[in-house]
Protein backbone atom coordinates (compact mmCIF):
# COMPACT_ATOMS: atom_id res chain seq x y z
CA UNK A 1 0.00 0.00 0.00
CA UNK A 2 3.04 2.27 -0.61
CA UNK A 3 2.91 5.17 -2.76
CA UNK A 4 -0.99 4.18 -4.47
CA UNK A 5 -2.17 7.10 -6.46
CA UNK A 6 -6.49 7.34 -7.94
CA UNK A 7 -7.16 8.73 -10.72
CA UNK A 8 -10.90 10.22 -11.07
CA UNK A 9 -12.63 9.88 -14.73
CA UNK A 10 -16.11 11.43 -15.10
CA UNK A 11 -18.62 9.58 -17.55
CA UNK A 12 -21.07 12.00 -18.49
CA UNK A 13 -22.81 11.74 -22.42
CA UNK A 14 -25.85 11.75 -23.94
CA UNK A 15 -25.82 8.18 -24.04
CA UNK A 16 -23.93 5.54 -22.39
CA UNK A 17 -23.71 1.98 -22.31
CA UNK A 18 -22.00 -0.47 -19.81
CA UNK A 19 -22.64 -4.20 -20.50
CA UNK A 20 -21.45 -6.74 -18.60
CA UNK A 21 -23.34 -10.39 -19.31
CA UNK A 22 -24.71 -9.59 -22.32
CA UNK A 23 -25.31 -12.20 -25.04
CA UNK A 24 -26.62 -12.58 -28.75
CA UNK A 25 -28.99 -9.68 -29.92
CA UNK A 26 -30.25 -8.38 -26.23
CA UNK A 27 -27.60 -6.44 -25.35
CA UNK A 28 -28.39 -4.64 -21.79
CA UNK A 29 -26.43 -2.42 -19.77
CA UNK A 30 -26.10 -2.11 -16.02
CA UNK A 31 -26.73 0.92 -14.18
CA UNK A 32 -23.13 1.88 -13.53
CA UNK A 33 -19.52 1.71 -15.01
CA UNK A 34 -18.04 -1.53 -15.41
CA UNK A 35 -14.78 -2.59 -14.73
CA UNK A 36 -14.09 -3.57 -18.06
CA UNK A 37 -15.25 -0.72 -19.53
CA UNK A 38 -12.71 1.71 -17.65
CA UNK A 39 -9.98 -0.44 -18.31
CA UNK A 40 -10.70 -0.75 -21.89
CA UNK A 41 -10.90 2.92 -21.89
CA UNK A 42 -7.95 3.27 -20.31
CA UNK A 43 -6.17 1.08 -22.38
CA UNK A 44 -7.19 2.10 -25.37
CA UNK A 45 -5.82 5.23 -24.26
CA UNK A 46 -2.64 4.43 -24.09
CA UNK A 47 -2.62 2.74 -26.77
CA UNK A 48 -2.42 -1.17 -25.85
CA UNK A 49 -3.51 -3.70 -28.61
CA UNK A 50 -6.54 -5.85 -28.37
CA UNK A 51 -4.78 -9.07 -27.61
CA UNK A 52 -1.91 -7.74 -25.40
CA UNK A 53 -3.13 -9.34 -22.57
CA UNK A 54 0.29 -8.95 -20.50
CA UNK A 55 -0.02 -4.98 -20.91
CA UNK A 56 -3.11 -5.36 -20.05
CA UNK A 57 -2.74 -7.05 -16.56
CA UNK A 58 -1.52 -4.12 -14.24
CA UNK A 59 -4.32 -2.34 -15.69
CA UNK A 60 -6.19 -5.17 -14.76
CA UNK A 61 -5.20 -5.36 -11.52
CA UNK A 62 -5.96 -1.90 -10.75
CA UNK A 63 -9.08 -1.13 -7.65
CA UNK A 64 -11.97 -0.05 -9.31
CA UNK A 65 -14.65 2.08 -7.92
CA UNK A 66 -17.62 4.20 -9.40
CA UNK A 67 -20.26 6.58 -7.91
CA UNK A 68 -23.24 7.20 -9.30
CA UNK A 69 -23.95 10.93 -9.76
CA UNK A 70 -26.55 10.91 -11.91
CA UNK A 71 -28.24 7.72 -12.43
CA UNK A 72 -29.99 8.89 -16.01
CA UNK A 73 -32.73 6.76 -17.64
CA UNK A 74 -32.48 3.31 -19.16
CA UNK A 75 -33.89 3.80 -22.62
CA UNK A 76 -34.39 0.59 -25.66
CA UNK A 77 -32.95 1.14 -28.80
CA UNK A 78 -34.99 -1.71 -31.01
CA UNK A 79 -31.83 -2.08 -33.46
CA UNK A 80 -32.21 -2.51 -37.39
CA UNK A 81 -29.40 -2.19 -39.51
CA UNK A 82 -28.25 -3.12 -43.08
CA UNK A 83 -25.04 -4.21 -44.14
CA UNK A 84 -22.92 -0.91 -45.44
CA UNK A 85 -21.67 -3.01 -48.64
CA UNK A 86 -24.18 -6.20 -49.13
CA UNK A 87 -27.26 -4.39 -48.09
CA UNK A 88 -27.77 -7.77 -46.69
CA UNK A 89 -29.99 -7.88 -43.40
CA UNK A 90 -28.50 -7.62 -40.12
CA UNK A 91 -29.42 -9.15 -37.02
CA UNK A 92 -32.53 -7.16 -35.20
CA UNK A 93 -31.10 -6.51 -32.30
CA UNK A 94 -32.38 -4.51 -28.61
CA UNK A 95 -29.87 -2.49 -27.29
CA UNK A 96 -29.78 -0.76 -23.90
CA UNK A 97 -28.76 2.62 -23.42
CA UNK A 98 -28.44 4.84 -19.75
CA UNK A 99 -29.07 8.44 -21.22
CA UNK A 100 -28.09 11.67 -19.66
CA UNK A 101 -26.20 9.84 -16.62
CA UNK A 102 -23.12 10.87 -14.90
CA UNK A 103 -20.31 8.81 -13.27
CA UNK A 104 -17.48 9.37 -11.60
CA UNK A 105 -15.09 6.05 -11.62
CA UNK A 106 -11.59 5.90 -9.50
CA UNK A 107 -9.19 3.27 -10.50
CA UNK A 108 -6.39 3.04 -7.38
CA UNK A 109 -3.02 1.47 -7.67
CA UNK A 110 0.81 2.01 -8.00
CA UNK A 111 1.46 5.75 -8.25
CA UNK A 112 3.77 5.76 -11.87
CA UNK A 113 1.35 3.53 -13.08
CA UNK A 114 -1.38 5.92 -12.72
CA UNK A 115 0.75 9.13 -13.69
CA UNK A 116 1.26 7.25 -16.96
CA UNK A 117 -2.64 6.28 -17.90
CA UNK A 118 -3.11 10.50 -16.49
CA UNK A 119 -0.34 11.12 -19.69
CA UNK A 120 -2.37 9.10 -22.07
CA UNK A 121 -5.92 9.72 -20.89
CA UNK A 122 -4.87 13.80 -21.79
CA UNK A 123 -3.30 12.13 -24.83
CA UNK A 124 -5.07 9.24 -25.83
CA UNK A 125 -4.16 6.97 -28.23
CA UNK A 126 -7.47 5.58 -29.12
CA UNK A 127 -10.32 7.83 -27.98
CA UNK A 128 -12.32 7.44 -24.98
CA UNK A 129 -15.97 6.01 -25.49
CA UNK A 130 -18.52 5.54 -23.03
CA UNK A 131 -18.88 1.75 -23.35
CA UNK A 132 -19.83 1.62 -26.75
CA UNK A 133 -17.88 3.49 -29.84
CA UNK A 134 -21.28 5.15 -30.89
CA UNK A 135 -21.21 6.74 -27.19
CA UNK A 136 -18.84 9.60 -27.06
CA UNK A 137 -18.41 11.48 -23.65
CA UNK A 138 -20.15 15.15 -23.51
CA UNK A 139 -17.49 16.36 -21.38
CA UNK A 140 -13.57 16.15 -20.38
CA UNK A 141 -12.93 12.41 -19.12
CA UNK A 142 -9.99 13.53 -17.08
CA UNK A 143 -11.01 14.53 -13.46
CA UNK A 144 -7.34 14.61 -11.97
CA UNK A 145 -5.01 12.50 -10.07
CA UNK A 146 -4.87 12.02 -6.07
CA UNK A 147 -1.47 10.99 -4.89
CA UNK A 148 -0.98 9.27 -1.43
CA UNK A 149 -4.77 8.81 -1.31
CA UNK A 150 -7.27 6.03 -1.07
CA UNK A 151 -10.22 4.98 -4.06
CA UNK A 152 -12.78 5.16 -0.75
CA UNK A 153 -11.25 8.88 -0.22
CA UNK A 154 -11.75 9.99 -3.41
CA UNK A 155 -14.94 9.06 -4.30
CA UNK A 156 -16.17 10.81 -1.27
CA UNK A 157 -14.57 13.92 -1.74
CA UNK A 158 -14.79 14.53 -5.94
CA UNK A 159 -17.27 17.15 -6.19
CA UNK A 160 -20.59 16.28 -7.33
CA UNK A 161 -20.34 16.22 -11.17
CA UNK A 162 -24.42 15.86 -11.71
CA UNK A 163 -25.48 18.50 -14.65
CA UNK A 164 -26.88 21.65 -13.14
CA UNK A 165 -31.11 21.09 -13.61
CA UNK A 166 -30.28 17.78 -11.99
CA UNK A 167 -28.64 19.66 -9.06
CA UNK A 168 -31.31 22.02 -9.04
CA UNK A 169 -33.96 19.11 -8.85
CA UNK A 170 -32.14 16.87 -5.86
CA UNK A 171 -31.20 19.88 -4.09
CA UNK A 172 -31.92 18.10 -0.55
CA UNK A 173 -29.60 16.41 1.64
CA UNK A 174 -28.99 12.53 0.64
CA UNK A 175 -26.23 10.50 -0.67
CA UNK A 176 -24.68 8.94 -3.80
CA UNK A 177 -24.69 5.32 -4.57
CA UNK A 178 -21.13 4.15 -4.84
CA UNK A 179 -20.00 0.63 -5.97
CA UNK A 180 -16.30 -0.70 -5.60
CA UNK A 181 -13.98 -3.64 -4.98
CA UNK A 182 -13.51 -4.66 -1.47
CA UNK A 183 -10.02 -3.68 0.05
CA UNK A 184 -8.06 -6.78 1.11
CA UNK A 185 -9.69 -6.94 4.77
CA UNK A 186 -12.93 -6.26 4.34
CA UNK A 187 -15.53 -8.84 4.23
CA UNK A 188 -17.08 -9.99 0.81
CA UNK A 189 -20.47 -11.15 2.94
CA UNK A 190 -22.95 -8.16 1.44
CA UNK A 191 -21.08 -8.15 -1.70
CA UNK A 192 -22.17 -8.88 -5.47
CA UNK A 193 -20.28 -11.18 -7.56
CA UNK A 194 -20.16 -9.97 -11.21
CA UNK A 195 -18.33 -11.13 -14.32
CA UNK A 196 -16.42 -7.94 -15.07
CA UNK A 197 -12.69 -8.91 -13.78
CA UNK A 198 -11.26 -7.90 -17.53
CA UNK A 199 -8.38 -11.18 -17.78
CA UNK A 200 -8.13 -10.63 -22.46
CA UNK A 201 -9.99 -8.14 -24.25
CA UNK A 202 -8.80 -10.32 -27.43
CA UNK A 203 -10.84 -9.92 -30.10
CA UNK A 204 -11.49 -13.53 -31.13
CA UNK A 205 -11.93 -15.10 -27.89
CA UNK A 206 -12.65 -11.98 -24.44
CA UNK A 207 -12.63 -13.84 -21.31
CA UNK A 208 -13.53 -11.69 -18.20
CA UNK A 209 -12.97 -13.49 -14.57
CA UNK A 210 -15.56 -12.58 -11.54
CA UNK A 211 -15.15 -10.13 -9.12
CA UNK A 212 -16.76 -8.42 -5.75
CA UNK A 213 -18.86 -5.11 -5.37
CA UNK A 214 -19.39 -3.58 -2.73
CA UNK A 215 -22.74 -1.06 -2.50
CA UNK A 216 -21.97 1.81 -0.15
CA UNK A 217 -23.65 5.01 0.17
CA UNK A 218 -21.87 8.48 0.56
CA UNK A 219 -22.64 11.81 1.26
CA UNK A 220 -23.16 14.00 -1.44
CA UNK A 221 -20.24 16.38 -2.04
CA UNK A 222 -20.67 20.18 -2.78
CA UNK A 223 -20.62 20.67 -6.70
CA UNK A 224 -17.49 22.05 -7.81
CA UNK A 225 -18.69 25.65 -7.67
CA UNK A 226 -19.51 26.75 -11.05
CA UNK A 227 -16.03 28.02 -10.85
CA UNK A 228 -16.97 29.86 -14.27
CA UNK A 229 -15.59 33.64 -13.63
CA UNK A 230 -18.16 34.56 -16.36
CA UNK A 231 -21.28 36.84 -14.53
CA UNK A 232 -19.10 37.48 -11.85
CA UNK A 233 -16.74 40.37 -13.39
CA UNK A 234 -17.14 43.81 -11.20
CA UNK A 235 -15.18 46.60 -11.94
CA UNK A 236 -15.82 48.29 -8.99
CA UNK A 237 -14.25 45.56 -6.74
CA UNK A 238 -10.74 47.09 -8.25
CA UNK A 239 -11.95 49.60 -7.03
CA UNK A 240 -13.30 48.89 -3.58
CA UNK A 241 -9.87 46.97 -3.03
CA UNK A 242 -7.96 49.85 -3.93
CA UNK A 243 -9.75 51.41 -0.94
CA UNK A 244 -8.99 48.73 1.48
CA UNK A 245 -5.72 48.77 0.72
CA UNK A 246 -5.55 52.63 1.51
CA UNK A 247 -7.85 53.01 4.26
CA UNK B 1 -12.37 60.09 -15.12
CA UNK B 2 -15.37 58.04 -13.74
CA UNK B 3 -16.61 54.69 -13.12
CA UNK B 4 -20.62 54.13 -13.46
CA UNK B 5 -22.99 51.75 -13.25
CA UNK B 6 -26.69 51.44 -13.82
CA UNK B 7 -29.37 48.37 -13.24
CA UNK B 8 -31.28 48.44 -16.19
CA UNK B 9 -35.28 47.62 -15.46
CA UNK B 10 -35.64 45.21 -18.23
CA UNK B 11 -39.90 44.62 -17.60
CA UNK B 12 -40.10 48.33 -18.80
CA UNK B 13 -40.56 49.69 -21.83
CA UNK B 14 -38.54 52.25 -22.05
CA UNK B 15 -35.87 49.89 -21.04
CA UNK B 16 -36.55 47.77 -24.60
CA UNK B 17 -36.70 50.45 -26.35
CA UNK B 18 -32.85 51.18 -25.07
CA UNK B 19 -31.60 47.87 -25.42
CA UNK B 20 -32.91 47.19 -28.56
CA UNK B 21 -30.98 49.89 -30.14
CA UNK B 22 -27.22 50.76 -29.81
CA UNK B 23 -27.88 53.84 -31.46
CA UNK B 24 -31.04 54.87 -28.75
CA UNK B 25 -28.64 53.41 -25.74
CA UNK B 26 -25.76 55.28 -27.07
CA UNK B 27 -27.77 58.99 -27.28
CA UNK B 28 -28.91 58.19 -23.83
CA UNK B 29 -25.80 57.95 -22.66
CA UNK B 30 -24.21 61.00 -24.32
CA UNK B 31 -27.39 62.85 -22.66
CA UNK B 32 -25.85 62.17 -19.51
CA UNK B 33 -23.16 64.90 -19.64
CA UNK B 34 -24.51 68.36 -19.26
CA UNK B 35 -21.17 69.72 -21.50
CA UNK B 36 -21.05 67.06 -24.20
CA UNK B 37 -23.81 68.70 -27.22
CA UNK B 38 -24.92 66.43 -29.65
CA UNK B 39 -22.59 68.23 -32.28
CA UNK B 40 -19.57 67.99 -30.48
CA UNK B 41 -17.19 64.97 -31.49
CA UNK B 42 -14.24 63.77 -29.60
CA UNK B 43 -10.87 65.02 -30.37
CA UNK B 44 -8.89 61.82 -31.72
CA UNK B 45 -6.44 61.61 -28.82
CA UNK B 46 -8.98 62.80 -26.04
CA UNK B 47 -10.54 60.40 -23.47
CA UNK B 48 -13.72 59.99 -24.79
CA UNK B 49 -17.37 58.28 -23.05
CA UNK B 50 -17.35 54.66 -22.97
CA UNK B 51 -20.15 51.89 -22.39
CA UNK B 52 -21.09 48.23 -22.36
CA UNK B 53 -24.11 46.23 -21.45
CA UNK B 54 -23.09 43.33 -19.69
CA UNK B 55 -26.12 41.07 -19.22
CA UNK B 56 -25.67 37.78 -16.39
CA UNK B 57 -29.05 36.66 -16.79
CA UNK B 58 -32.55 37.27 -18.54
CA UNK B 59 -33.45 40.64 -16.21
CA UNK B 60 -29.97 41.13 -15.07
CA UNK B 61 -28.71 44.02 -17.26
CA UNK B 62 -25.65 46.49 -15.62
CA UNK B 63 -24.73 49.10 -18.18
CA UNK B 64 -21.09 50.18 -17.20
CA UNK B 65 -19.77 53.43 -18.37
CA UNK B 66 -16.59 55.51 -17.93
CA UNK B 67 -16.20 59.08 -19.02
CA UNK B 68 -14.43 61.86 -18.23
CA UNK B 69 -16.69 64.11 -16.27
CA UNK B 70 -19.12 62.61 -13.73
CA UNK B 71 -22.56 61.49 -15.67
CA UNK B 72 -26.22 62.47 -14.35
CA UNK B 73 -28.16 59.25 -15.23
CA UNK B 74 -31.82 60.88 -14.24
CA UNK B 75 -33.15 60.53 -17.40
CA UNK B 76 -32.11 57.14 -17.48
CA UNK B 77 -33.90 55.87 -14.18
CA UNK B 78 -36.90 57.63 -15.57
CA UNK B 79 -37.24 55.70 -18.48
CA UNK B 80 -35.44 52.31 -17.61
CA UNK B 81 -34.89 51.99 -13.70
CA UNK B 82 -36.65 52.06 -10.96
CA UNK B 83 -37.26 56.02 -9.92
CA UNK B 84 -39.58 55.35 -7.09
CA UNK B 85 -36.73 54.40 -5.05
CA UNK B 86 -34.77 56.61 -6.18
CA UNK B 87 -33.82 59.73 -3.81
CA UNK B 88 -30.25 62.18 -3.35
CA UNK B 89 -28.73 59.56 -1.36
CA UNK B 90 -29.15 56.77 -3.69
CA UNK B 91 -29.89 58.28 -7.01
CA UNK B 92 -30.36 54.80 -9.03
CA UNK B 93 -27.10 54.15 -10.22
CA UNK B 94 -23.29 54.10 -8.72
CA UNK B 95 -20.57 56.39 -9.95
CA UNK B 96 -16.87 56.05 -8.61
CA UNK B 97 -13.70 58.24 -9.20
CA UNK B 98 -11.50 55.80 -11.67
CA UNK B 99 -8.50 58.05 -11.21
CA UNK B 100 -7.00 55.39 -8.12
CA UNK B 101 -7.26 52.62 -10.35
CA UNK B 102 -5.44 54.61 -13.62
CA UNK B 103 -2.56 55.80 -11.11
CA UNK B 104 -1.87 52.47 -9.30
CA UNK B 105 -1.59 50.35 -12.57
CA UNK B 106 1.88 48.99 -12.68
CA UNK B 107 3.95 47.10 -15.16
CA UNK B 108 3.17 43.39 -14.47
CA UNK B 109 -0.10 43.79 -12.73
CA UNK B 110 -2.00 40.77 -13.50
CA UNK B 111 -6.14 41.50 -13.50
CA UNK B 112 -9.63 39.66 -14.77
CA UNK B 113 -10.66 41.77 -17.50
CA UNK B 114 -13.96 41.86 -19.84
CA UNK B 115 -14.04 43.42 -22.91
CA UNK B 116 -16.92 43.62 -25.75
CA UNK B 117 -15.42 44.54 -29.07
CA UNK B 118 -16.09 44.43 -32.57
CA UNK B 119 -13.76 43.01 -34.03
CA UNK B 120 -12.97 43.29 -37.83
CA UNK B 121 -10.39 42.93 -40.52
CA UNK B 122 -10.38 44.00 -44.73
CA UNK B 123 -10.97 41.85 -47.37
CA UNK B 124 -10.66 41.94 -51.18
CA UNK B 125 -12.66 39.84 -52.48
CA UNK B 126 -11.59 39.85 -56.22
CA UNK B 127 -8.67 41.07 -57.81
CA UNK B 128 -8.78 45.14 -58.29
CA UNK B 129 -11.62 45.41 -56.02
CA UNK B 130 -11.24 48.09 -53.12
CA UNK B 131 -10.47 46.47 -49.51
CA UNK B 132 -14.04 46.10 -47.46
CA UNK B 133 -14.61 46.13 -43.71
CA UNK B 134 -15.71 42.52 -43.12
CA UNK B 135 -16.40 41.14 -39.27
CA UNK B 136 -14.84 38.67 -37.94
CA UNK B 137 -17.15 35.93 -37.20
CA UNK B 138 -15.30 32.25 -35.93
CA UNK B 139 -14.06 32.40 -32.05
CA UNK B 140 -10.39 31.46 -33.58
CA UNK B 141 -10.65 34.15 -35.59
CA UNK B 142 -11.84 36.55 -33.18
CA UNK B 143 -9.42 35.66 -30.34
CA UNK B 144 -6.71 36.17 -32.95
CA UNK B 145 -7.88 39.78 -33.47
CA UNK B 146 -7.27 40.65 -29.77
CA UNK B 147 -4.26 38.19 -29.16
CA UNK B 148 -2.84 39.97 -32.16
CA UNK B 149 1.09 41.11 -31.24
CA UNK B 150 1.10 44.56 -33.10
CA UNK B 151 -2.57 44.92 -31.13
CA UNK B 152 -1.78 44.02 -27.65
CA UNK B 153 1.48 46.41 -27.94
CA UNK B 154 -0.29 49.41 -28.79
CA UNK B 155 -2.93 48.50 -26.28
CA UNK B 156 -0.04 47.96 -23.43
CA UNK B 157 -1.02 44.72 -22.17
CA UNK B 158 -0.76 40.87 -22.85
CA UNK B 159 -3.18 38.39 -22.69
CA UNK B 160 -1.45 35.44 -20.16
CA UNK B 161 -0.99 32.65 -20.91
CA UNK B 162 -2.62 29.35 -19.32
CA UNK B 163 -0.12 26.82 -17.48
CA UNK B 164 0.87 23.56 -19.28
CA UNK B 165 -1.14 21.94 -16.71
CA UNK B 166 -4.80 23.37 -17.26
CA UNK B 167 -4.19 23.23 -20.85
CA UNK B 168 -6.06 20.06 -23.10
CA UNK B 169 -4.55 20.09 -26.22
CA UNK B 170 -1.41 18.09 -25.99
CA UNK B 171 0.43 19.75 -28.94
CA UNK B 172 -1.32 23.15 -28.45
CA UNK B 173 -2.83 22.31 -31.74
CA UNK B 174 -6.14 20.61 -33.08
CA UNK B 175 -6.21 17.20 -35.02
CA UNK B 176 -5.75 19.17 -37.93
CA UNK B 177 -2.54 20.73 -36.67
CA UNK B 178 -4.31 24.50 -35.99
CA UNK B 179 -2.95 26.40 -32.97
CA UNK B 180 -5.54 27.37 -30.87
CA UNK B 181 -5.40 30.00 -29.04
CA UNK B 182 -8.89 29.32 -26.49
CA UNK B 183 -6.47 26.45 -25.04
CA UNK B 184 -2.92 28.67 -25.03
CA UNK B 185 -4.23 31.76 -23.11
CA UNK B 186 -6.36 32.65 -20.37
CA UNK B 187 -9.06 33.93 -22.73
CA UNK B 188 -12.37 33.07 -23.58
CA UNK B 189 -15.28 34.31 -26.05
CA UNK B 190 -18.54 35.03 -23.70
CA UNK B 191 -21.11 35.89 -26.28
CA UNK B 192 -20.99 36.66 -30.14
CA UNK B 193 -24.05 38.95 -30.95
CA UNK B 194 -25.33 40.68 -34.35
CA UNK B 195 -26.88 43.92 -33.88
CA UNK B 196 -29.05 45.22 -37.24
CA UNK B 197 -30.45 48.53 -36.26
CA UNK B 198 -32.36 51.65 -37.85
CA UNK B 199 -29.61 54.26 -37.42
CA UNK B 200 -32.07 57.36 -37.84
CA UNK B 201 -35.82 57.37 -36.92
CA UNK B 202 -36.30 60.89 -38.04
CA UNK B 203 -38.15 61.72 -41.19
CA UNK B 204 -36.23 61.79 -44.73
CA UNK B 205 -33.40 59.64 -43.49
CA UNK B 206 -32.30 56.54 -45.03
CA UNK B 207 -34.08 53.75 -43.82
CA UNK B 208 -32.80 51.58 -46.58
CA UNK B 209 -30.48 49.39 -44.44
CA UNK B 210 -30.20 48.47 -41.03
CA UNK B 211 -26.65 49.16 -39.17
CA UNK B 212 -25.18 45.95 -38.48
CA UNK B 213 -22.44 45.51 -35.92
CA UNK B 214 -20.94 42.02 -34.51
CA UNK B 215 -19.93 42.18 -31.27
CA UNK B 216 -17.87 39.88 -29.11
CA UNK B 217 -17.06 39.63 -24.92
CA UNK B 218 -13.99 38.17 -24.38
CA UNK B 219 -12.98 37.35 -20.93
CA UNK B 220 -9.69 36.21 -19.46
CA UNK B 221 -6.90 37.43 -17.68
CA UNK B 222 -4.10 40.12 -18.54
CA UNK B 223 -0.82 41.37 -17.56
CA UNK B 224 0.10 45.24 -17.91
CA UNK B 225 2.81 45.58 -20.16
CA UNK B 226 3.08 49.33 -20.58
CA UNK B 227 0.60 51.40 -17.65
CA UNK B 228 0.35 55.05 -19.74
CA UNK B 229 -0.70 52.43 -22.97
CA UNK B 230 -2.79 50.72 -20.59
CA UNK B 231 -4.67 53.69 -19.14
CA UNK B 232 -4.94 55.27 -22.55
CA UNK B 233 -6.95 52.03 -23.63
CA UNK B 234 -8.98 52.25 -20.24
CA UNK B 235 -9.95 55.25 -21.12
CA UNK B 236 -10.58 55.60 -24.90
CA UNK B 237 -11.28 52.07 -25.99
CA UNK B 238 -10.19 49.76 -28.31
CA UNK B 239 -11.22 49.10 -32.12
CA UNK B 240 -14.28 50.25 -34.12
CA UNK B 241 -17.64 51.01 -33.03
CA UNK B 242 -17.57 53.02 -29.45
CA UNK B 243 -20.53 54.65 -29.80
CA UNK B 244 -22.26 51.03 -29.72
CA UNK B 245 -21.04 49.60 -26.88
CA UNK B 246 -18.21 48.06 -28.02
CA UNK B 247 -14.41 48.58 -26.96
CA UNK B 248 -14.82 49.53 -23.22
CA UNK B 249 -12.40 47.37 -21.43
CA UNK B 250 -12.78 46.78 -17.55
CA UNK B 251 -10.54 44.83 -14.82
CA UNK B 252 -11.13 43.08 -11.75
CA UNK B 253 -9.47 41.73 -8.97
CA UNK B 254 -7.93 38.45 -10.79
CA UNK B 255 -8.56 35.50 -8.37
CA UNK B 256 -6.37 32.31 -8.64
CA UNK B 257 -7.87 29.65 -10.61
CA UNK B 258 -9.87 27.04 -8.67
CA UNK B 259 -8.15 24.04 -7.50
CA UNK B 260 -9.85 20.79 -7.01
CA UNK B 261 -10.29 18.96 -3.78
CA UNK B 262 -9.09 16.85 -2.70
Amino acid sequence: MSHTGVLVLRLAGPLQSWGASSRFTRRTTESAPTKSGIVGLLAAAAGIERGDDTRLAPLAALRFGVRIDQPGTRIRDFHTARHGVTGASMPLSERFYLADAVFVAAVEGDQRLIAGLHDALRSPVYAPFLGRRSCPPAEPVDLGRYEETTLEDALTSVPWQASAWYRRRHRSPQTLTVLRETTATESTDAADVLRDQPVSFDAAHRRHALRTVVTTAVPTPLPAGDGSPHGTHDPFAALDDLENESA
Amino acid sequence: MFLSRFRVNTARPGARRLLSSPQAMHAAVMSSFPHILPSDSPQPEAPRVLWRLDQRARAEVLLYVVSPDRPDLTHLVEQAGWPAVADRENPGWQTRPYAPLLDRLAAGDRWAFRLTANPVHTVRRKEGEPRKLTAHLTPVHQMGWLLDEERQKRLGFRVCEKPAGRRLLPEGTTHHKHPHPGDRYELTIRDTRSLAFDKSRGPGARRDKPVTVVTVTFEGRLEVTDPATMRRTLTQGIGRARAYGCGLLTLAPATQPGHRAP
